[in-house]
Formats: structure tokens, sequence, C-alpha cells
């Protein structure tokens, strides 16, 4: 009787324990995403000169961006978003005697992704309004936002992007900075920052330990493209570098305009590839 | 006989142990330091406000002693091959811890290639060291000028047999490390003393331009000050404004960066040509000829205390710098793309001065903390 008592009082117990879910056990991947430029389909290098028009030629020496808020979106429910990166500088400033640098371009790299099958990739040029109110003084070395480089202590804000180089304004050959030929580009400010999502031409599936290869590919020349043919004296749908050749963050126009333009355009002259 | 072995036994073993000069160096001193107290105290570094936080290396904290013992080695002229010259004779507090000269002279006599930096703010320099940026810690720059043939041309080896047989420095380092032996007095412990001497070499907060900034009650700039200080960061059309460079952010008055521009006419604006600078800067570093004839930006605090200017002490006077900046400098095929010729009326220019001048920080310079103790 005593025994029918036990296992009468241990039964229920037993089953209540067995009803318990086993620790979820989370399945994970790998993302790498690899920034490279290129300049119209050729791979990009500063202190490589290219065609800007037909007549003009031009010379990069620096290009860098921040990005920010990159995540992924799940296939069924695109309003569901998986975080892989919160920000990263990206730097692709690689002179021509740095061609294997270039042609490897930089790396994101997320681990433990939840494994799935994800419709898209969203991405941040430059940074949302709350990563801009903070400094660099607000991040230890090593941190992407500790850079004071890209910091306007004056407009509260940071430099989203740096793109510097020449253009060769009189065509004798020689980008020349004693004629005025420099070109800077430094974006910024809250209004420029533009978010974008990137569709490859198939789903990206991230599977338990593997690693998915994401390609983004900038297209220098396009940055510069433009509609509005005030700043475009040659109509050939490129910012006129002769008389538009800087913008610093400006609040009226010109330079906001031009800042609004270059820096949107990261987004049409991103390509994703996988 | 018994007699007689004895002595020569212990005739034998005087002079084995005699000859033995290196174990112990201390010639009758023992080269054991644990009866000296080690009370290790960390340093209060004030600095003055909206600096940043300096990045202090976990493993060479700041502490009052190692500061002390810093100090001393900074000063002393046992860092030199004839005990002529130390650390403090290419940087002196009246320089704002530069020489004032166009090129530094070391022991021989023989000047060297550049211009001595000012040491102040330098724990925040954290992008590479010396003009071209061959080092990243204050603990890894402070142990080359020593072995420099041109700089005090000693070894470390002879300088720490030295410091093993000083009368004060035993003492010294066992305060300052804990070290329990002259033995174990080493340059690498000697770098980093001097390293944290030199992370207290902090501006006071006294200039005008930090009063103006921080004291209560305020000080205003002149309104030619005040002038100068809006054509500094002055940008528009093809004037790039100082500040793209010499930042304000962090109050270091510099981005921490290398860059050429345009000191020297290396013949024009071709890529070959970067191969005729006379010093390749940071290009000797890194070994790429985009790097030649680039230099780091230096801060301008205390600038008005450091001439002569630039790398190679060309300029001697700040006009003659704003004269480069604005329609003297050279072409180079990787010139500083915010090089840019721009107008400047001499109104503006001693506008730009007198903004400049409140950088000063005298009491930097005579901080006693920051003299020699000898």
């Amino acid at each position: 009787m005593r025994k029918l008592l036990l296992l009468l009082l241990l039964a229920p117990l037993f089953i209540a324990s067995s009803c318990d879910k086993d620790p979820e056990i989370e399945v994970v991947g790998n993302v790498e995403i690899n920034f490279k430029a290129n300049y119209d389909g050729e791979l990009f290098m500063t202190q490589n000169e290219y065609d800007y028009t037909s007549e003009m030629k031009v010379k990069f020496t620096e290009l860098n961006l921040f990005v920010s808020n990159i995540s992924l979106l799940e296939f069924e429910n695109s309003s569901e978003e998986t975080e892989l990166a919160e920000v990263d500088f990206v730097d692709l400033s690689f002179n021509i005697d740095q061609e294997t640098e270039a042609a490897a371009g930089y790396d994101i790299s997320t681990k433990k992704v939840p494994a799935g099958t994800y419709r898209a990739l969203k991405i941040g040029f430059g940074l949302p309004a709350d990563l801009n109110r903070t400094n660099p003084g607000d991040y230890g070395d090593g941190n992407a936002l500790a850079t004071s480089t890209h910091y306007w202590a004056a407009a509260d804000s940071y430099i989203f992007s740096k793109i510097e180089g020449f253009s060769d304004n009189n065509g004798n050959g020689i980008f020349e900075a004693g004629e005025n030929e420099g070109l800077r580009f430094h974006l910024g400010q809250d209004e420029v920052y533009t978010e974008r999502i990137l569709f490859p031409s198939e789903p990206i599936v991230v599977t338990e330990d593997g690693t998915v290869n994401l390609s983004l590919d900038i297209d220098v020349k396009k940055l510069f493209g433009i509609s509005d043919i005030t700043y475009d004296a040659n109509q050939d749908g490129l910012l006129d570098f002769e008389n538009y050749s800087s913008s610093h963050g400006d609040t009226d126009e010109p330079g906001f305009l031009v800042d609004r333009t270059v820096m949107g355009n990261y987004s049409n002259a991103t390509k994703l590839n996988q | 006989m018994k007699q007689i072995i004895i002595f020569l036994f212990l005739s034998t073993l005087f002079l084995a142990t005699s000859c033995d000069d290196d174990d112990n160096p201390m010639d009758g001193q023992s080269d054991d330091l644990t009866d000296i107290p080690y009370t290790p105290v960390a340093y209060d570094l004030v600095v003055p406000c909206d600096f940043p936080e300096m990045e202090i290396p976990v493993d060479n904290p700041i502490m009052v002693d190692g500061v002390e013992l810093g100090r001393f080695l900074f000063y002393d002229p046992i860092l030199s091959a004839d005990s002529t010259m130390s650390c403090s004779s290419c940087h002196l507090p009246s320089g704002s811890f530069t020489d004032n000269l166009a090129l530094s002279t070391g022991i021989d006599g023989i000047a060297g290639r550049r211009s001595s930096m000012s040491l102040l703010n330098v724990g925040y320099f954290n992008t590479g060291l010396f003009w071209d940026g061959r080092v990243v810690t204050l603990e890894e720059q402070a142990l080359l000028p020593v072995e420099d043939p041109v700089e005090l041309h000693h070894t470390w080896p002879d300088i720490v047999s030295k410091l093993k047989v000083h009368d004060t420095y035993p003492e010294m380092f066992r305060k300052a490390f804990g070290i329990s032996s002259t033995t174990e007095i080493t340059k690498e412990l000697a770098a980093k003393a001097i390293a944290q001497f030199e992370r207290t070499l902090v501006s006071s907060g006294q200039s005008k331009y930090d009063q103006s900034r921080c004291a209560e009650p305020a000080v205003f700039l002149s309104p030619q000050e005040q002038e100068g200080a809006v054509l500094f960061s002055f940008e528009e059309d093809n004037h790039p404004g100082c500040t793209h460079c010499h930042k304000v952010f962090n109050q270091m008055f510099t981005d921490n960066t290398f860059t050429n521009n345009g000191l020297t006419d290396i013949g024009g604006g071709e890529v070959d040509n970067l191969s005729n600078y006379p010093d390749l800067g940071l290009g000797e570093v890194t070994g790429s000829i985009f790097d030649n004839g680039k230099f780091r930006v230096p801060s301008l605090r205390n600038i008005a205390m450091t001439a002569p200017y630039m790398h190679d002490g060309k300029f001697q006077t700040l006009e003659e710098v704003l004269d480069h900046y604005s329609s003297g400098f050279h072409d180079a095929a990787n010139i500083d793309p915010d090089m840019s010729p721009f107008q400047m009326t001499e109104d503006e220019k001693a506008a730009l001065i007198a903004f400049l001048n409140t950088l000063t920080d005298q009491e930097f310079m005579n901080n006693p903390a920051h003299q020699s103790p000898f």
C-alpha cells in the first residue's frame, strides 16, 4: 500500500518533469560582408587616375564611410530584422601600390547569426541620429566611433563619409592643389543619413555553422551622379567638379544639396552580391 | 701544512670571487631591495575641461613614484654615452618641451634630420609617435633616442649597468615598480617610467583659450582673437579651414594623422617625383611611395612657444607658416587635398596669430612638477 502511494506521488512529478521542454539550442551560422569599391566597373584604388568625363580625369586620395544598422530581413516577415552590426567604419583608401588590399576590401564578420532564410540586407550609410548625437569621447580605443578625424565639434556631428582627391580641371595631365583642383567631400549631419534595403538575386540562407559571404560593391563614379542641371554644367549626369569641389556638412545650398546627393547616392552606387 | 692549505683555498676563493664583477656590481652593497618599502600610489592626473580620457596601458599605470623616477631619468645625462645630454636637452620645459632649434643636435655634434617635437599632451597621441609615426606607444618611443647615433648615442646595456649601481636609482625603481633586486632593473622599466612622466605633461588649463572655455568667472577673447578663432575654422569655397587637420575636438588641435602639406619642392605633382623627398617621413616607415613626404600633424597648443616650425624647422615665424599655407606650398602627387591657395589680408593674418597666441600655456611650462630635479 505504501509503495502504491509512493508511486502515485512520484508519477505526477515524473510526468510533469517530462513535459518540460528541453533547453532551446539556437542553431547559428556566420555572415561575412565584404566591402569593395570600383570605379565604373574597374577596381578602385586611391591615387589611380580615372576618366570622370570625356575631358576630365580624376584621382582620389581617400574614400571611407560609416555604415550602421546592418541587419538581415527575415524571409517570411520582412519587418523582423536580425542585427549583424550596429556600426562600423569602412575605409577603402587603398593606394595603387596596394592592389591586393584593394581587391580584398574590408570585411565585417558576424558570428552566431540565427540559421534561416533571409530575403534582404538592410544597411545605413552614415549614422542614425541617436548615434550621431554621441561623440568620439564616448568611446574607447578600438571602437569605430572613437575616431576624432571624422567628427565635427562645431556641427556636433560625425563626418559620415570622406571622399577626397583631385580633378584635372585644366586638362594638363597633372593634379594640382596649387590650381585649386582638390576635391574635398566631407559628408555628414543627420539629414543626409540614408538607409537602404538591398535585395540579392536569391535568398540569403544561413546554415548551421556555415558562413554566408555577402559582397557590397560601391561604384565611386556613381556617387557623383546628379540630376539637377544647376550642378551639372556638362549635362553628363555628373557633379560639376570645377564648380562644386567640396562640401562640409553644409546646411545651406549648394553645399547641402551636394552632401545630400552624394550621401544619398551610396544607396544606388552599392550593389549586393553573394 | 693544514693552515697553508686553508690559506691557499681561501686565497683562491677570494681571487675567484673578486673576478666575478658582473654578478654583483654593487661592490659591497646588496642587490636585495626588499627592505625598501613599496607602497604604490596612483598619480592624480588633472586635465583641463573637455579633455578626453587618456588611454593608459594597463601594464603601465601612472603612479606617483613611477612619474618621479621618469622625471629623474628624463633629465639625467646618464642616458647619453658621454653623460652630457638627456631627453631634456631637446625637450626643454621653456620651449614647451622642444629645443627651439630647426634641427636637433646629438652628443656628437651631428644635426639630426628633424626638429624636436613638443611633448605637451603627448600622452594623447596614440596614432604613431615621432614625426614619421614609427612607434605607437611612449614606452617604445622612450627607448629609441638613447641608442640613436645622432641623439644620445648610448647603449641600453651600459645604461642599465650604471643604473643598477647608482646611489639612488635602485631605490627609485623599487618604489616605482616593486622590484626585489637590482637585477630586475631593465631598459623596459626605465622606458615605462619615462612614459609615465611624459603622460603627466598635460595642459594646465590656464591658457587664455582654455580660460575662455572653462574659467569661472569667464575670460573673454579680444575682438581680434575672436576674429582669429573664426578664421581658424572658416570654411568656404576653396578655403578648407585650419580645423580640417588641427581639429579642435578633444582640444588637441590635431587630427593625429600624417599628411603632406607641400613643404618641399620635388619638381611637380607627378607620382615619380615622390621619390625626390630628402626626408621620406611616413613613407620611410610604411614603404609606400604615396606616404613619402607625409609627417605628423602637430598639435597647435603652445605653438607660439615652439618655433621654428615644421618637421625640418623651415619656418621661423607663424607669419611664414601662414604664407606657406596661403600661397607658398609645393604640389605633390600625394599632397593633402585640403591644401588650397587662399587670400589673406595682413589684418586677418594678425588676427589668426592673435588667436594662436591664446593657446600659449605658460603655467604648463613653469609647472614645478615638470622641471628638472637636478
